[in-house]
């Protein structure tokens, strides 16, 4: 999966905005929005929230869990416990990618927050590919990953997939009469 | 104007008898269907009802663009999110079809050999196009290598020259519903197969022809 299609996942997230322009309910396929009144925080899906950021018709305001203190914990968890710990939101790197990128104005200690999110990713990459490592040199079967986000998994589904498979491969060729031959090798 | 786009969310879910679903759980669906489309190995059951709903509120909520000039904002907005529907129900349908170039003789094959009652695992349309693949191909290897074969070599059996989808793939999945006693076949000869229970809500790494049959009863979300 593309990292572009992770992130069109992602902008479905609810955030709140501040609209700057009034206009009644909309009846979008996926559901109601609004009415937008000039002032009050309503609640828009994030590819919407982005769009209008753009048209400078609304302010963003930074999901809860995008604060220093609360970021700092996380990364002080995190590269305490060996096991991947919950995440504040299952596109907590999308979400700050484009909400920094975007809406940084909106946000109070932008970079401050962006190292933080950094770090936590890089903890939880380390530990991916650790636990990877260890998957695959104990040859398991099957493995819970309970608190990783889809954007973590998509960085290693390709090459983590593809070599087990290309390994199961070559170990039922070793086995008699196992495998009759018929699944293919993709290069 | 509120009204006329306004239409497009009200009038659907009384059309909708036979799915009663609204049109937000109807985008929903698709967007699993996607998802595991996209990462099952092998081509999965055909969801035309899905498809066809879609189409449905897709054009109807077009030609009520269609109808106001004015009213940049909210149509801007609704147009928005047609392309991001269109997008997701585009890659479903290429996907299927990737799947179907892939393994097209084993996809015939299963076509034809499925009872009367079971649900079909391809759309008049794919069907078509698979069959129209097959042809040609054929047509394309006669052309090419066969016919300057010795008379008794001028034959390829396609489905042995074309390889099965592979279900021992590993997928990641997501556990909508909870299950109990999961077999894990042990991957080396010194390990003994045995049984997990997956619990709602949890994801897991594991090998795609044991959860088989729970994607397709939507039990389980491959991610």
């Amino acid at each position: 999966m593309d990292p572009s299609e992770v992130e069109f996942l992602a902008e479905k997230e609810m955030v709140k905005i501040i609209p700057n322009f009034s206009l009644d309910k909309i009846y979008l396929i996926g559901g109601d929005l609004g009415p937008f009144n000039p002032g009050l925080s309503v609640g828009v899906p994030l590819w919407l929230a982005l769009n209008l950021k753009q048209r400078q018709k609304c302010r963003i305001v930074p999901p809860e869990w995008m604060d220093v203190e609360k970021l700092e914990e996380i990364r002080e968890l995190e590269r305490r416990e060996d096991t991947f710990t919950p995440v504040p939101s299952p596109y907590y790197m999308e979400l700050t990618k484009l909400l920094l990128n975007h809406a940084s104005d909106n946000i109070p200690k932008a970079d401050e927050i962006r190292t933080l999110v950094k770090d936590i990713w890089d903890t939880r990459i380390a530990k991916l590919r650790l636990s990877a490592d260890s998957f695959i040199n104990q040859q398991e079967a099957h493995a819970k990953l309970d608190n990783l986000t889809l954007m973590e998994i998509n960085t290693t589904r390709t090459f983590l997939l593809d070599s087990l498979n290309c390994m199961y491969k070559l170990r039922s060729n070793l086995m008699p009469g196992a495998s009759k031959g018929k699944s293919s090798m993709d290069f | 104007m509120s009204d006329v786009l306004s239409d497009a969310g009200s009038d659907s879910s009384g059309r909708q008898d036979e799915d009663v679903m609204t049109p937000a759980e109807l985008i929903a669906k698709l967007e699993e269907a996607w998802l595991n489309e996209k990462f099952s190995p092998e081509l999965l059951e055909n969801k035309s009802e899905l498809v066809e709903c879609v189409m449905e509120q897709l054009t109807h909520m077009e030609a009520n663009l269609q109808r106001t000039r004015k009213g940049d904002m909210k149509a801007s907005v609704h147009r928005m999110e047609i392309d991001r529907i269109r997008f997701v129900l585009s890659s479903y349908l290429r996907s299927r079809l990737q799947k179907i170039e892939k393994f097209f003789p084993h996809v015939l094959e299963k076509e034809k050999s499925r009872a009367q009652g079971d649900p079909s695992f391809l759309s008049p349309e794919e069907f078509a196009f698979a069959k129209e693949y097959f042809a040609n191909t054929e047509t394309y290897l006669k052309a090419v290598a066969l016919k300057h074969m010795p008379p008794n070599l001028q034959s390829v059996d396609m489905q042995k020259a074309v390889p099965e989808p592979c279900l021992d793939s590993f997928v990641f999945l997501r556990v909508k519903e909870r299950q109990d006693n999961i077999m894990v076949e042990p991957e080396t000869d010194d390990q003994r197969e045995y049984v997990v229970d997956l619990e709602e809500g949890s994801q897991h790494l594991m090998r795609y022809k044991t959860i088989a049959p729970l994607v397709s009863s939507g039990a389980v979300q491959l991610i």
